[in-house]
C-alpha cells in the first residue's frame, strides 16, 4: 500500500493505482482527454501531465501508477505549461465549427480551453490539415474526422466494451483520421456511447443532431425501462420535450447505455402517442371512453378478467390489483410472470424486454390470484367475456384470445401498441411522466422521477383505474401512487 | 431651515375677472391655429408615425430593427448556433435549426424568429453572433401595430442585405467560403 502526496495532501491507495485515480480520490481534478475509467489506458492526448519530483520529465497521471513516497505536483508552472502547450498542439488542427458542432457547451476543447488555455492561436486557419467533414456512420452516429483529436476512446470501446471492433486509427501520423474497418458497419447495439465518449464533436448523435444546444436542457436522473436490466439514466429535456438519455454511471447496473434503451424516449413523441381514449378504432374523449370501458365491464359482471403487467410500475399492477379485488370482485386475476431474466449479450441488454417482471411479484404475494396458464385456459374455454390488461401483457395472451370471443380492454400510451381486435383503449401517463416504482432483474428497487408532464388530460394508470372503480360505484380510495402500495412489502 | 420663496401675484384686472374675454381670446389662438393647418397641412410638426417613417439624423447608428445577413446564393449566413437565442435577456428570439444536405455549412436555420414585441433593442444578439449573420442596421424603428402577431418577424421578413452591401461571402465561415466558391459564386 504505497503512500503518496499529491499537492501536499497525503493519501495511501492500493498498490496498481495510477496517480489520475489517486488524486480524484483526493479530490484533485487532473485534466484528460483519452482516459476513460471504463476503458484501458491509452495514455496517447498528454494533458494528464503531471510533475513528479524525482522523475526527469513530466509523467502521464493516467498511466504511472503510484508508488511509495512519491511526490506529485498538478499545479506547478512547470504542469500548467505543459497542460497550454498540450493543448496548443491539439487545437492545431482543430477547425473553429463551435457555431455548428453540437458538441459546443459539453466539449473536452472548449472547457479545457477556458480552464488551462486560452492562449491565442499562433496558426493561421490556411495552414491547418483538412480532412472528411461530417460523414454519417452507422444508424446512430455522425462522424466528423476533421474535428477528431485521435483520442482513440471509441477505437478501445469498440474493441473492448463491445468486442466488435470496427474502428481503428488509419494511416501514421500527422495523416492518421480514425476509420471503419474495411466491411464493417458501425451497427452494434451501443454505438450511441461513443458520441457520449468522444471528448469533442468529432462523433455525434444523428438523433440529437441539431435538436436542441446542450446548454438549454435539464438534467433529471431516472430509470431507463427498456429491459429488465433497469439502468440508470440521465434525461435531457427542455420545455417539456425530452431529447435524449444519456447513461448516469454507477457501479451496481451500468456505466454505459444500449441504442434500444436511448430511444425508447421517441415513443413519448410519437404521432401515434394515445391522448384521447379509443373505442374499437375511433378516437373519443377520455371521460365517455371510461365511462364506456366501466359500463361493459360492469355488464360482464362475473366473467371479467384483470391482468397485471411487467411493463407497469408496481403502483400501477397493484392498483390493477384492488380493482379486480375490491371493485370488480373478481378471482380472475393474474400477476403472475416468470420471464427469463439475465444479460443477454454480456453488456446490458436482458433477457427479458419487460422492466418490471421482478416488480410484479410482491403484487402477486400480496395479491394472489391465479396463474397466466389458467388464465389462458379460461379464455379460450370461453369462461372470460372481458379482460382489463395493459396492452403489452394482453399480446402476452393473443392465442387464447384468437376466437375467444373474449371482449379486451386495454392501456396503452402509444397507438401501436394496442393489439389487434382490443375494443377499448384508455391511455395513461407513460414512463417519462410519472414516477413510479419498478425493481430491475438485479433486485434493486428503481423510482423514476418524470422529466417532462403527461398530455394534458391524460392521468397515471392507478388514477385511471381509481376512476374505473368510481364509475362502476366502488371507491378504491387511490389519491396518490403512494396509496397502491400501500400492503405491499418488497 | 427650509427656503421660501415668495411669489407676487399680480392681481387680476377688470377685463380677466370678468372671464368671458378670456375665454374668447383663447378660442380665437385655437381657432387660428385650426385654420392655418387645415389650409396648409404641410406646416404640420406632428409625423404620422408609424405609417410615415422618420428619417434618422445623418449617418446615425441607431440600434434599429434586425435583419439577417444573406450569402452570395441567397441563403441566410445565420448557421443557427443559438448564441443570439442565448444572449437575449428577452427571450424574443426562437430558432429552430435544419441540416444542409449538400452544403457543406451543414446547419441553417429552418425557423428564425424575433418577437419585436418582446425586443428590448439592447443588440446582444448582434454582439453575439459569430457568424456576422444579424444586424441591426435597417434603420426602420418597430412602431406600432394593431395586433401582437404584427410584430413576429420570421425568417422571410428578416433576410435582406442592404443595397450595396460589399462582400456577400460568407465572412468567417470558412465552410460557407469554399461551398460558395465551388459554385463560383463571389
Amino acid at each position: 500500500m504505497p503512500t503518496i502526496t499529491i499537492d501536499g495532501k497525503s493519501i495511501e491507495v492500493e498498490k496498481g493505482t495510477t496517480l489520475l485515480a489517486a488524486a480524484q480520490k483526493l479530490g484533485i481534478y487532473i485534466p484528460r482527454y483519452c482516459y476513460h475509467p471504463k476503458l484501458s489506458i491509452s495514455g496517447n492526448c498528454r494533458m494528464c501531465l503531471v510533475e513528479v519530483e524525482k522523475a526527469p520529465k513530466l509523467l502521464t497521471a493516467c498511466s504511472t501508477e503510484a508508488a511509495e513516497g512519491m511526490v506529485v505536483r498538478t499545479t506547478s508552472d512547470k504542469v500548467k505549461a505543459a497542460r497550454r502547450d498540450v493543448l496548443e498542439y491539439l487545437l492545431i488542427n482543430h477547425p473553429l465549427d463551435c457555431p455548428i458542432c453540437d458538441q459546443a457547451g459539453e466539449c473536452g476543447l472548449q472547457d479545457y480551453y477556458m480552464d488551462y488555455s486560452l492562449a491565442r492561436s499562433r496558426f493561421s486557419m490556411a495552414d491547418k490539415v483538412r480532412r472528411e467533414k461530417r460523414r454519417p456512420i452507422g444508424p446512430n452516429l455522425v462522424l466528423d474526422n476533421e474535428r477528431c483529436i485521435l483520442c482513440t476512446r471509441c477505437v478501445r470501446f469498440c474493441s473492448e466494451v463491445t468486442k466488435t471492433s470496427e474502428l481503428e486509427v488509419m494511416n501514421r501520423g500527422d495523416h492518421s483520421y480514425i476509420d471503419l474497418k474495411e466491411g464493417k458497419a458501425l451497427d452494434n447495439g451501443y454505438s450511441l456511447n461513443i458520441a457520449d465518449i468522444c471528448p469533442v464533436g468529432a462523433f455525434t448523435s444523428r438523433d440529437f443532431r441539431f435538436k436542441q444546444r446542450v446548454w438549454f436542457l435539464k438534467r433529471t436522473k431516472t430509470v431507463c425501462l427498456g429491459c429488465a436490466t433497469g439502468c440508470l439514466v440521465e434525461a435531457h429535456h427542455n420545455e417539456n420535450v425530452i431529447y435524449r438519455l444519456v447513461p448516469d454511471p454507477n457501479p451496481e447496473t451500468n456505466t454505459w447505455l444500449c441504442d434500444h434503451g436511448r430511444l425508447t424516449y421517441k415513443a413519448l413523441q410519437a404521432g401515434d402517442r394515445l391522448k384521447k381514449g379509443v373505442i374499437k378504432n375511433g378516437l373519443i374523449e377520455l371521460e365517455p371512453a371510461l365511462r364506456e370501458a366501466a359500463t361493459r365491464i360492469d355488464e360482464a359482471r362475473g366473467a371479467v378478467a384483470v391482468m397485471g403487467s411487467p411493463w407497469l410500475s408496481i403502483e400501477d399492477n397493484a392498483a390493477l390489483a384492488r380493482l379486480a379485488r375490491d371493485s370488480v370482485k373478481t378471482g380472475d386475476y393474474c400477476f403472475d410472470f416468470n420471464f427469463e431474466q439475465g444479460i443477454k449479450d454480456g453488456i446490458l441488454i436482458n433477457k427479458d424486454q419487460a422492466p418490471n417482471t421482478a416488480g410484479v411479484r410482491p403484487v402477486k404475494a400480496a395479491y394472489g390470484g391465479i396463474s397466466m396458464g389458467e388464465l389462458a385456459g379460461r379464455i379460450a374455454s370461453g369462461k372470460i367475456k372481458l379482460l382489463l390488461t395493459e396492452a403489452r401483457a394482453a399480446a402476452l395472451l393473443k392465442d387464447a384470445l384468437k376466437d375467444s370471443g373474449t371482449r379486451v380492454v386495454v392501456f396503452a400510451a402509444n397507438r401501436g401498441e394496442i393489439p389487434a381486435g382490443a375494443y377499448a383503449t384508455l391511455p395513461y401517463a407513460a414512463y417519462f411522466e410519472t414516477p413510479g416504482t419498478f425493481i430491475n432483474y438485479q433486485g434493486l428497487r428503481r423510482r423514476t422521477t418524470p422529466p417532462v408532464a403527461a398530455p394534458e388530460g391524460v392521468k397515471p394508470l392507478w388514477d385511471v383505474v381509481n376512476k374505473l372503480a368510481s364509475y362502476s360505484g366502488a371507491s378504491l380510495g387511490l389519491d396518490s401512487g403512494d396509496d397502491a402500495l400501500k400492503g405491499i412489502s418488497f | 431651515m427650509i427656503s421660501v420663496k415668495k411669489v407676487n401675484n399680480k392681481p387680476l384686472n377688470l377685463l380677466e375677472r370678468i372671464y368671458l374675454y378670456e375665454i374668447a381670446r383663447g378660442i380665437a389662438v385655437t381657432t387660428r391655429h385650426f385654420f392655418a393647418n387645415l389650409f396648409n397641412p404641410k406646416g404640420l410638426p406632428t409625423i404620422q408615425y408609424p405609417e410615415q417613417p422618420v428619417p434618422l439624423y445623418g449617418n446615425a447608428r441607431f440600434r434599429s430593427r434586425h435583419r439577417l445577413k444573406v450569402r452570395s446564393d441567397g441563403s441566410p449566413k445565420c448557421v443557427a448556433c443559438f448564441m443570439c437565442q442565448t444572449a437575449c435577456p428577452a427571450y424574443c428570439i426562437h430558432i429552430e435549426a435544419a441540416e444542409y444536405q449538400e452544403n457543406s455549412v451543414e446547419k441553417y436555420p429552418a425557423v428564425f424568429n424575433i418577437d419585436l414585441a418582446r425586443c428590448v433593442m439592447c443588440g446582444m444578439c448582434v454582439e453575439a453572433c459569430p457568424e456576422d449573420a444579424i444586424a441591426m442596421d435597417t434603420e426602420e424603428i418597430p412602431g406600432g401595430a394593431a395586433d401582437r402577431t404584427e410584430f413576429l418577424m420570421t425568417k422571410e421578413s428578416l433576410l435582406r442585405n442592404r443595397p450595396g452591401e460589399p462582400s456577400l461571402k460568407g465572412a468567417a465561415n470558412r465552410l460557407a467560403n469554399e461551398y460558395l466558391g465551388s459554385r463560383g459564386e463571389q
